[in-house]
């Protein structure tokens, strides 16, 4: 795992040592060499896990995320030349120290092999990411959404720690590992149940649950590009892992415990979503959107067959791309525009034919089109909750169609129409965006052909 | 080995090449259109090939190529179903979309983007083609969604318009529900029978369908336009004439239809459903049948009359004949494509005047057009030897000779008599007459590209309902004996219908305008489905996801009992702990009374 890590420690460096023309090219560049390391793990040639060193390892579930997490992040360097122009230089490579930081975080907590270590690096990454939505968000609400992430995400993961004691002290271990083979199943006890919603919850904050969501709008609205782009791709993710990582501790608890929360998610689903259809903002709907998305993870996870798992990490995956991509989209429009309000920017396919194209793709996988990633992990989660209980498919079937309408609202409403007067004299689209949108739909395109290597270990 | 499989992957690849070729130079050159028009002619004439070999033989095939993935016990590759249905569905599909393809460019020229319409048109005809030989329902739904987004893209093609924009998203909503059918259906299977194969779906034998059947049927009224889910396919309309042509009467509407007949297997021995589909397609068949005849728009009488035959389908399904609904999907698919052409060319030369009202005397100007439109018109109302006639005479004589629900039969004559009568409605209005038009347009209808492509589907219209149904081999044993009343059902009631119409519309020459009664209101207000389900529904759900979903809960609840009640109470217990109160002068004076007394006491100790 060194060879991922050491590289991108040795980022930062060349960022602080680059010439001022160079640094984004060079850390670009570096970024994307680190994430062609990191695809090397996606092949994952015996059934268990490659371990790399006692701390570390990564599994075909943590192998997708890690090659996620690497591939953006020249993909937010990308994105945040424009926003990051007036600034001095000095800040510019603050900046660029920070997302690597993240960077560096995210790759140990999705490979660490030890909850605790795992809990600290997830605490960690809560820095940097606070920093950049404090610092670079561009209005003052920045300072109420960074107070907002960072207690949501705190009040619930404090237990988590509380939790991780006692069970290191009566297991003896916290090696997930390990603990797959030691794991005796949890008698029912009020403690226990207490025990459980301890260790959920922190992720369930982090992913996050309806109810619980606040935060979420908030910061993507107020961060800068790249920090919505890696909230929406990877951080929410956290959760998700964490959540496949910690159930197999909590058996048979989650039997009877998912009830509430599997509720919550699917009432809540349908409620953001429904939000979405009357949003103005467009970083807000994205957001939104964002929410009901995660909540189909969060079901697929409480239910816990195979299926359900595949449908999860396929899932996450594919919204992680995705939704960075609406994210990218949104701000090249932020960029023109100067405003994220949607009805303004109506009437740009006249102006911006290629954009167009890019809204077009990146809402038809917004709403699951036949055959891309998010369609199969969508289409597994349906199936998992329809095995678990017929029902579910009513609650799952509007938000369909409500996912259907508001990704192709926010189409007509952004590129269809006539155009208004004020964007007439508007830059064209340039050749990084393009390269960035291209990037992300990509790999969107690649794994639908194969997509096996991000079903997860249960495949 | 023999040449069935083969040609077959080549006319699918040959229809994929112009889409490979819009990364190249090719695509910028004034010829695309061209080139898609004869790519899409050669895969028409090589797909013959097999269809042939297909009569003559008849040889089914499976392809099975391409292993996409296994998960756990469920194998998932691409296959190509190559049967009754594919086999005689594909040239039909592609013989329509090649006149249509010409005669868009004739009627899209002068749009700027004709090359990105060509190709969005051939995206779409790749999309159905998956759909029809699919062999599995995942593919089948790769080809489901595809032609409902095609068809989105195509409906909005005049972007700035925004009865485009509207009529476009409401297609894709009402297709999405459907959708959800599609998708239960799936997830049953997969639970149930653990496959999508349609093979081993149709092998496995379970006691009750009933559900994912449901599914189904609620897919096909989605992409179909059954009632319910049908106030689509009329604002479709807002697209370019040449894709209502396309997409809404020959190609994706029938897919739901021939969704059903690809999964007839199962429906073959399912009573309720099959009572379902009957009424469900009865209540559609009247109903739209009554919304053609008091419409102006003669695009929409057109959709409407093609909505009204989707329904005719669903009958047809509903009375256990599903080989008959497919030969008259094919039949259908030649007159109605050729009557949006034939609308669409008099469209275009009024100027985009589509109201019928302000044509007429069209037969003198337009002669070719006049000629189409009335033999597509006799041939939609079942006229004995054209091709409507082959498959319409046998369905309604079928039903006759049926044990089914006699209400259902009742509504499918009365609207095969409407048939007649809203046929003879765009005849009289639009053909015949004194001229209502502007006598400053300039007339012509003589550009090969226009005649030619009508031409091909007029012979179609004459003769393909007696060649197909004469060179497909038998496969449900026709009715041989009837009573002769049952027997001229069919033909008396389109009679009827068209002398009642002509009548009709011969008084209104001579009449004042009434003030229009109820039933005019109902049929012309399209039965205040759209009035009611088009203001009310969204109404609601808007006004509740913004007033409970974002206000209520979001803004208030959740904002309030968390962090706003946590902020407040740690505020308001801080400040009544605190000993700061703001109190200056009197901490000053402690202070300087400390001050004073401590100096005091220190000096005197000292």
């Amino acid at each position: 795992m060194l060879k991922i890590i050491i590289p991108t420690i040795m980022l930062i460096p060349l960022t602080w040592m680059s010439k001022p023309n160079m640094i984004w090219i060079n850390t670009t560049t570096y970024g994307l060499l680190i994430s062609l390391i990191s695809l090397f793990y996606l092949n994952q040639p015996n059934d268990n896990t490659l371990n790399s060193s006692l701390m570390f390892f990564s599994d075909s579930l943590s192998a997708p995320l890690l090659a996620l997490t690497t591939w953006l992040l020249p993909l937010m360097l990308m994105a945040s030349q424009h926003h990051l122009s007036k600034e001095p230089l000095t800040r510019k490579k603050l900046y660029i120290s920070m997302l690597i930081l993240l960077q560096l975080f995210l790759i140990m907590t999705f490979t660490a092999s030890e909850l605790i270590f795992f809990y600290i690096l997830f605490e960690a990454t809560l820095i940097p990411t606070l920093i950049i939505i404090t610092r670079w968000g561009s209005q003052t609400e920045r300072l109420n959404a960074g107070l907002y992430f960072l207690f949501y995400t705190l009040m619930g993961s404090l237990p988590l720690l509380v939790a991780l004691l006692y069970i290191h002290n009566f297991m003896g271990s916290l090696n997930f590992l390990m603990i797959q083979y030691w794991i005796q199943p949890l008698p029912n006890s009020w403690s226990n149940i207490f025990l459980w919603l301890a260790c959920m919850m922190a992720f369930m904050v982090k992913m996050p649950l309806y109810g619980l969501h606040l935060w979420l709008p908030k910061a993507h609205v107020e961060a800068p590009i790249a920090g919505s782009m890696v909230l929406a791709a990877v951080l929410l993710k956290l959760g998700g892992y964490g959540m496949m990582r910690i159930t197999t501790l909590l058996n048979p608890l989650t039997n009877f415990m998912a009830y509430p929360f599997m509720m919550l998610s699917l009432w809540g689903m349908i409620m953001t979503s429904s939000i979405c259809l009357r949003q103005t903002d467009l970083k807000s709907l994205i957001a939104y959107s964002s929410v009901s998305h995660m909540a189909l993870v969060i079901v697929a996870v409480l239910i816990q067959t195979p299926w359900s798992y595949m449908g999860a990490t396929a899932l996450m995956i594919a919204h992680g791309l995705t939704s960075s991509m609406l994210f990218c989209l949104a701000n090249s429009n932020y960029e023109r525009i100067h405003s994220r309000t949607m009805i303004l920017a109506r009437g740009l396919q006249t102006l911006l034919p290629l954009m167009a194209a890019w809204w077009l793709l990146a809402s038809l996988t917004n709403l699951a089109l036949p055959p891309t990633i998010n369609l199969i992990g969508e289409l597994f989660v349906v199936m998992s909750s329809f095995s678990w209980s017929n029902i579910t498919i009513i609650l799952m079937g509007i938000n369909i169609i409500i996912t259907a309408l508001y990704s192709l609202y926010m189409l007509i409403t952004t590129q269809r129409g006539k155009y208004s007067h004020h964007i007439k004299n508007i830059k064209p689209s340039f050749t990084r965006e393009n390269a960035l949108m291209t990037l992300h739909l990509l790999p969107l395109l690649l794994l639908s052909l194969n997509p096996k290597i991000i079903l997860g270990p249960i495949y | 080995m023999n040449m069935f499989s083969s040609c077959m992957i080549t006319a699918l690849v040959i229809l994929t090449l112009p889409i490979i070729m819009s990364s190249t130079k090719l695509y910028k050159n004034k010829l695309y259109p061209y080139y898609v028009k004869t790519a899409t002619s050669y895969a028409f004439m090589i797909s013959m090939i097999p269809t042939m070999m297909f009569i003559y033989s008849g040889q089914e095939m499976i392809i099975s190529n391409w292993h996409w993935m296994t998960i756990q016990t469920m194998k998932l590759s691409m296959s190509f179903k190559l049967d009754y249905f594919s086999m005689i569905f594909v040239p039909v599909a592609l013989f329509v979309t090649w006149s249509i393809m010409e005669f868009s460019m004739w009627y899209m020229h002068s749009d700027p983007y004709i090359n990105r319409f060509f190709k969005y048109l051939l995206l779409f005809l790749i999309t159905m083609m998956v759909l029809v030989t699919a062999n599995n329902m995942f593919q089948l739904f790769i080809g489901w969604e595809g032609v409902g987004i095609m068809s989105f893209l195509l409906i909005g093609w005049w972007y700035g318009r925004t009865d485009a924009n509207t009529a476009a998203l409401q297609a894709v909503l009402y297709n999405r529900i459907g959708d959800v059918g599609f998708i239960m259906a799936m997830a049953w299977f997969q639970l149930n029978l653990n496959t999508w194969d349609l093979q081993q779906i149709f092998i496995t034998t379970n006691d009750n369908f009933n559900l994912p059947l449901l599914g189904l049927l609620l897919a096909a009224t989605g992409k179909s336009a059954q009632f319910g889910l049908h106030p689509w396919l009329p604002s479709a309309m807002e697209g370019p004439t040449p894709v209502s042509a396309l997409l809404h009467s020959s190609t994706m509407v029938v897919a739901g239809v021939f969704l059903l007949i690809r999964f007839h297997p199962l429906m073959e021995h399912n009573q309720t459903i099959q009572t379902l589909t009957l009424c469900l397609g009865a209540i559609t068949t009247l109903l739209t049948a009554i919304c053609a005849l008091t419409q102006n728009d003669i695009k929409k009488i057109v959709a409407f009359s093609t909505s009204s035959q989707l329904g005719l389908m669903m009958v047809t399904i509903g009375i256990n004949q599903p080989y008959l609904a497919f030969l008259h999907i094919c039949t259908h698919a030649f007159f109605k494509a050729m009557l949006f052409m034939c609308s669409g060319s008099i469209i275009h030369s009024l100027n985009d005047e589509q109201d019928i009202r302000k044509m007429g005397g069209l037969f003198k100007v337009l002669p070719f057009t006049t000629t189409s439109l009335i033999i597509g018109s006799l041939a939609l109302t079942g006229m004995p030897f054209l091709t409507g006639f082959y498959s319409k005479d046998l369905i309604i004589e079928s039903a006759n000779t049926s044990n089914t629900n006699a209400w259902a039969l009742l509504i499918t004559l009365v609207a095969t008599s409407l048939t007649a009568a809203y046929s003879t409605r765009i005849m009289f209005f639009a053909l015949l007459g004194q001229p209502r038009f502007s006598p400053m347009i300039l007339i012509n209808e003589n550009n090969p590209l226009l005649i030619n492509s009508i031409k091909r589907l007029l012979i179609g219209s004459v003769f393909a309902g007696y060649i197909i149904s004469h060179s497909i081999t038998p496969t449900t044993i026709p009715q041989m004996t009837m009573p002769h009343y049952l027997k001229m059902t069919a033909l008396a009631v389109t009679i009827l219908g068209f002398i009642l119409a002509l009548e009709l519309n011969l008084t209104t020459q001579g009449l004042k305008f009434n003030y229009p009664s109820n039933y005019f209101k109902f049929s012309s207000l399209l039965g205040y489905y759209p009035t009611i389900m088009h203001r009310l529904t969204p109404k609601t759900s808007l006004t509740i996801s913004q007033k409970s979903a974002s206000m209520l809960l979001d803004s208030i609840w959740l904002e309030n009992i968390l962090p706003k009640s946590i902020s407040y109470f740690q505020m308001k217990s801080s400040t009544l702990i605190s000993n700061q109160k703001g109190l200056i002068k009197l901490y000053f004076l402690s202070f300087m009374l400390t001050m004073i007394l401590s100096l005091l006491i220190l000096n005197y100790h000292g």
